[in-house]
């Protein structure tokens, strides 16, 4: 499956009532233009999306967060799935979309011998799949929300030859990017009130 | 760090309503890591790096939990791409306290030439970020600090770092 096209089919199951973070670049710019206006927290450097979303799950316990991280930024610091792994938030859903590549240049360590759902298995996380068709990601999608625990999926994506140049993260600086997010969260009824 | 800073800062803590405290556990702190596990107001958090703990507190700041990041002068630096990411970049709160490793006193154990390049890179980490820290060595001073240094980093939205060491630490 495309990585678009991948990255098209999360966005169904993606509410305005649910949370989202991304690493840079592809995922970024992706998830950008799928969400045009609406909120998220984009572009998070390497190693930082998937640590920074258990912060934030940790801040709305009854609101669905998701992480939509890359296999380049996951490898840098792999280390995030041991503290993912010990504090499992259960509203998590972390989606590491593997496509083999660093952004437009080199390939990663998954194209060759690295297995990143085994690694999220030795880390110590429950509920984790790899996906490779868009039935299968639909599916563990599905049963993650269902399941009420923290998940950490691997779908397995080709890369795109075009990545879309629009949407919040191209028209807003970084810091507007998160102004605009935290004034999003600031508006919902639960901000703040995690006990 | 004896008992009396220990429960200083927990007291402290508590005033600024910050119940979510983050570490990677070093021994200069180990004290309060165990006092905050033992006490059932915290949800204390144990990560595997302090790149990790930066920006997890960063997600639970953005989200208005109110947290504490406990580390030392060598996470700091471990943590300095997570840190740059979430000060200078995205300008989020992250309130950090640090043991000063390195600093005058430090009676650790290390080699003391190990302990110098925390204290000689250290502040000049810091400095360089412009990230508003203070270091505390007087007990007398460390709960009014704390609080002080709280508000500033929320209102502020900027991470804030306390280096603990003199009569605070050792």
């Amino acid at each position: 499956m495309r990585h678009s096209e991948a990255m098209q089919l999360v966005s169904t199951f993606i509410t305005d009532e649910m949370l989202t973070v991304t690493n840079l670049t592809t995922n970024a710019r992706m998830w950008s233009a799928l969400r045009g206006e609406r909120p998220s927290f984009y572009g998070l450097n390497m190693g930082l999306c998937l640590p920074f979303a258990v912060g934030l799950s940790l801040a709305f316990p009854k609101r669905r967060v998701f992480a939509l991280d890359g296999d380049g930024s996951l490898i840098i610091e792999t280390s995030a799935l041991i503290t993912a792994a010990d504090v499992s938030p259960p509203n998590l859903l972390a989606i590491v979309f593997d496509n083999g590549v660093y952004s437009d240049m080199a390939e990663t360590a998954t194209t060759r011998r690295t297995d990143l759902e085994k690694m999220a298995q030795g880390a110590g996380i429950q509920r984790t799949a790899t996906v490779r068709t868009p039935e299968e990601l639909g599916s563990a999608v599905e049963q993650a929300l269902a399941s009420g625990e923290f998940a950490f999926l691997v779908a397995k994506v080709e890369r795109d030859r075009q990545i879309p140049f629009r949407g919040d993260y191209i028209a807003r600086s970084e810091r507007g990017m998160k102004e605009a997010f935290v004034d999003a969260l600031r508006r919902l009824p639960d901000y703040g009130s995690w006990r | 760090m004896d008992a009396e800073c220990t429960q200083l800062i927990i007291e402290a803590l508590k005033e600024e309503e910050i119940d979510l405290f983050v570490t990677l556990p070093e021994e200069p702190t180990a004290s309060l890591t165990r006092a905050v596990q033992a006490d059932p107001y915290f949800t204390c958090v144990a990560v595997a790096s302090e790149g990790s703990g930066i920006a997890l507190c960063a997600g639970a700041s953005i989200g208005g939990r109110r947290n504490v990041f406990v580390t030392g002068v060598a996470g700091l630096l471990m943590g300095g791409l997570a840190l740059t990411h979430m000060g200078p970049q995205y300008g989020i709160p992250v309130f950090i306290l640090a043991s000063y490793r390195g600093d005058i006193g430090d009676r650790s154990g290390i080699s003391g030439s190990k302990l110098q390049v925390f204290r000689q890179v250290g502040e000049p980490f810091l400095q360089a970020l412009r990230l508003p820290y203070r270091v505390v060595d007087q007990r007398s001073t460390l709960k009014r600090t704390i609080v002080d240094a709280h508000f500033s980093c929320r209102t502020s939205d900027i991470p804030v770092v306390l280096l603990l060491t003199g009569e605070v630490l050792w």
